[in-house]
């Protein structure tokens, strides 16, 4: 057993740490969440000179063979700086199901151009029940058919220059590789508190040809389930770093600020919430390295997944809620920037399967009949 | 990152498993309580049979007869023994007090105490708490005063688990006035079979004996008998309840587990108005929460072991287990009362308990557990001041 990061794992959270900490003040943070596109383009170009995008890219596209804990680490330090951008669906999720199944054009097409920060890849699965079961799939759709239907919650579908569509298919789910440019398709934000973008993508008899086709047809669960993991350890490390820095908050105002003549942290009622929060973070946190560290190692990973997800889900809520009591009044203003972690970590834990659903796979897994 | 145990270590817990399968922990008669840690209960025949494996000296150096394994053995088979619910009540306290003695002891400690130990026939109780002295625990009052080559020691411990039957007592004793209340502390380990011990149970919730108090009225004991010097009685405190927080803590998460696991059949097994308990939603998921949160603790603990291995220093971590590790058993045992409904509080002995009534004594005695050994309380502010740099409380003295 060993907790500790390799030399590279460190020299990427300290650079990550960094750039975001000069990169994505407050400020930043305030202006990407109130814009429509919802993220600073300029920041996504420089991220990808530090080569993120392309982390789990093979190097033959450019990117940089790395793995699902490196993802982790980094998707952390971006909870830590609550960094808006399209990371999770497009370099994490999209990513993990082109570099799995797709055909050498398509890789071609997508990988380089992704890596380089100009192409961006959205998968498009959850419909009206929000549930990313498999079964819950009603849009139809079968290679050299057409589409008609809608799909919901698709995060950042808005600036996606191609989708990854989930349709129930006569031999199972089939995924399609489209262009989000493609004859027939639209996509509209859905309003939302929590600072994301999720769409509405509405398909309108649109074209779909066998060479859209990602993987085999019929064979689509096989291939999502991995990409589904991916997508729910990578929500879970950015609660994990929202929280992290929640905590950062709690303790230096706990420290600072002085009510009936000595600082608020020495008082037992604070000192024992803070620990609360501690304990929360660090509880999140070590569920989330072994999941990762699992999945990296190719080991059975359904269940420690499912407990990550839960647990942070629920862990990293109360974090913020409890901050909102500690931080006082000042934490209820928009001009303080609690309420975005707040919101990213509630977004976060029910992106990629809500805590109520990693449970359910959690009950099965402990032997629940 | 590694999550996993070298295939060396894997062995060894399958040595463990193996011992277990021939030695069923059920046939090994009980002498002392269960206190619901993880230990299970008190039993010198077992932990004999753990000292002829040669697994009570296993971490300490060739040069003290030991094995010099690495830590992580040790907690392998703290592990294993929790989750087959062996008892080995006293094993933790046995072996904090070798370290205690390898590391501080005089040579009559380590000649006469340590070989003991290694066989199993030595086991200790704690004297720190006094009737006035719990979590404010510098205010005892116990004194230890030098004649010669004696210490006499005088004064009254309570709380000390397993007292009665146990072998000796680490005695926290005043050897001397000091400005600071943390100085002028010493330990002492005492037989129990020194003349002025009065040793008297005390009979706990579930209507047995676990806590006993110590009367000590002149008891004269060697000088050897000091551990370490004098004065540093506090140092040693601090390291022990340490080290008594991890150790004596560490197998609380495969206990639960286990406990987990026979809540999951019972609900598997029952059916109530026509349906299995199993198929409610609520009684899934508060299961599939508590799994998780044990997840979450095995993990810190795991944490924590590989700290210690590597010489790390942990000045808050053990505090925050404990708290998690305690209040989850509670939590734990609490949803076992709920769910057996009406046949929760069935004693072990009626012909109708379910789970043989196991989970109305887990139950009681998960109540003690958040006060023994540190409360929670004063273990949040430990993790609030050590662990996130708070200022502590203003006190009176210290």
């Amino acid at each position: 057993m060993d907790f500790r990061f390799t030399d590279a794992q460190t020299l990427l959270v300290n650079t990550a740490r960094e750039f975001l900490r000069h990169r994505c003040p407050p400020a930043v943070l305030e202006d990407s969440v109130a814009s429509e596109r919802g993220f600073s383009a300029e920041l996504w170009k420089e991220i990808s000179v530090l080569g993120w995008p392309g982390l789990l890219i093979p190097a033959e596209y450019g990117g940089s063979d790395g793995t699902i804990v490196d993802v982790a680490l980094l998707v952390e330090e971006m909870g830590r700086a609550c960094f808006p951008s399209p990371y999770v669906p497009s370099a994490v999720v999209a990513t993990s199901l082109l570099v799995a199944a797709g055909s050498p054009a398509q890789r071609e097409r997508l990988l380089p151009a992704m890596v380089r920060g100009d192409r961006l890849c959205v998968l498009a699965l959850t419909e009206e029940s929000a549930s990313i079961d498999p079964q819950a799939v009603r849009l139809k759709g079968e290679p050299g058919g057409r589409l008609s239907g809608r799909k919901l919650f698709v995060n950042d579908a808005h600036v996606a220059d191609d989708l990854i569509v989930v349709t129930r298919g006569a031999a199972g789910p089939n995924l399609f590789l489209l262009e989000t440019q493609r004859a027939g398709v639209a996509v509209a934000l859905m309003e939302t508190i929590a600072g994301e973008k999720p769409c509405e993508v509405s398909f309108a008899g649109v074209e779909t040809r066998p060479d859209d086709l990602l993987g085999t047809a019929g064979q689509g669960w096989d291939l999502l389930h991995p990409a589904l993991q991916a997508g729910a350890l990578a929500r879970t490390a950015e609660m994990v770093g929202c929280a992290q820095h929640i905590l950062e908050l709690c303790v230096e105002h706990a420290k600072a600020r002085r009510q009936f003549g000595r600082p608020l942290g020495s008082f037992q009622a604070i000192q024992h919430s803070c620990a609360d929060l501690l304990r929360n973070v660090e509880g999140a946190r070590y569920l989330l390295y072994r999941a990762a560290w699992k999945m990296q190692e190719s080991r059975e990973a359904t269940a420690d997944v499912a407990m990550a997800k839960a647990y942070a889900g629920q862990a990293c809520q109360a974090v913020a809620r409890r901050a909102h009591q500690l931080l006082g009044a000042i934490s209820f203003c928009e001009e303080h920037p609690l309420h975005l972690f707040h919101k990213r970590i509630l977004a976060a834990s029910l992106d990629f399967g809500d805590p109520a659903h990693h449970l359910e796979t959690v009950a099965t897994a402990i032997g629940l009949q | 990152m590694n999550f996993e145990f070298s295939p060396d270590e894997r062995a060894f817990a399958e040595e463990v498993r193996g011992f277990l399968r021939a030695h069923p922990p059920e046939t090994f008669p009980i002498d002392g309580m269960d206190a619901g840690y993880g230990s299970g209960a008190h039993s010198r025949p077992f932990l004999r049979a753990l000292a002829d494996q040669g697994w009570l000296s296993l971490t300490w150096p060739r040069a003290f007869g030991g094995q010099e394994r690495p830590l992580t053995y040790k907690l392998l088979l703290f592990e294993e023994l929790a989750a087959a619910a062996a008892p080995f009540g006293p094993l933790a306290g046995c072996d904090q007090t070798a370290e205690g003695i390898i590391r501080y002891g005089s040579e009559h400690l380590r000649r006469e105490v340590l070989p003991r130990i290694a066989r199993g026939d030595a086991t200790f109780w704690q004297g720190f708490s006094e009737p006035e002295a719990g979590s404010d625990l510098l205010s005892l009052k116990t004194e230890a005063a030098r004649h010669g080559d004696q210490y006499v020691i005088r004064g009254h411990k309570i709380w000390s688990s397993h007292a009665g039957i146990s072998s000796y007592g680490l005695v926290l004793a005043r050897t001397g006035p000091s400005a600071r209340r943390s100085q002028g502390l010493s330990m002492f380990v005492v037989d129990n079979a020194t003349p002025g011990m009065d040793i008297r149970p005390i009979r706990s919730l579930t209507g047995e004996v676990y806590h006993y108090e110590v009367f000590l009225d002149d008891v004269r004991v060697p000088v050897a008998c000091l551990l370490g010097k004098e004065g540093e009685g506090f140092t040693q405190l601090l390291r022990g309840l340490d080290t008594d927080r991890f150790w004596g803590r560490f197998y609380k998460a495969p206990m639960l587990r286990r406990v987990l696991d026979e809540l999951v059949r019972h609900a598997n097994e029952t059916t109530r108005n026509g349906v299995p308990l199993a198929r409610d939603t609520a009684i899934r998921r508060r299961l599939a929460s508590l799994a998780t949160e044990i997840e979450a603790v095995r993990l810190l603990f795991y944490r924590i072991g590989w700290m210690l291995q590597e010489g790390l220093p942990t000045p808050y971590e053990t505090a925050l287990c404990k708290v998690m590790a305690d209040e989850l058993g509670q939590a734990v045992a609490a949803f076992g009362m709920e769910m057996l409904g009406l046949y929760a509080p069935l004693t072990q002995d009626s012909r109708s308990a379910k789970l043989r009534g196991s989970i109305q004594h887990l139950y009681q005695t998960s109540m003690g557990q958040t006060i023994a050994g540190g409360t929670s309380e004063v273990l949040r502010s430990t993790v609030a001041t050590r662990g996130l740099g708070l200022p502590s409380e203003p006190r009176a003295r210290d």
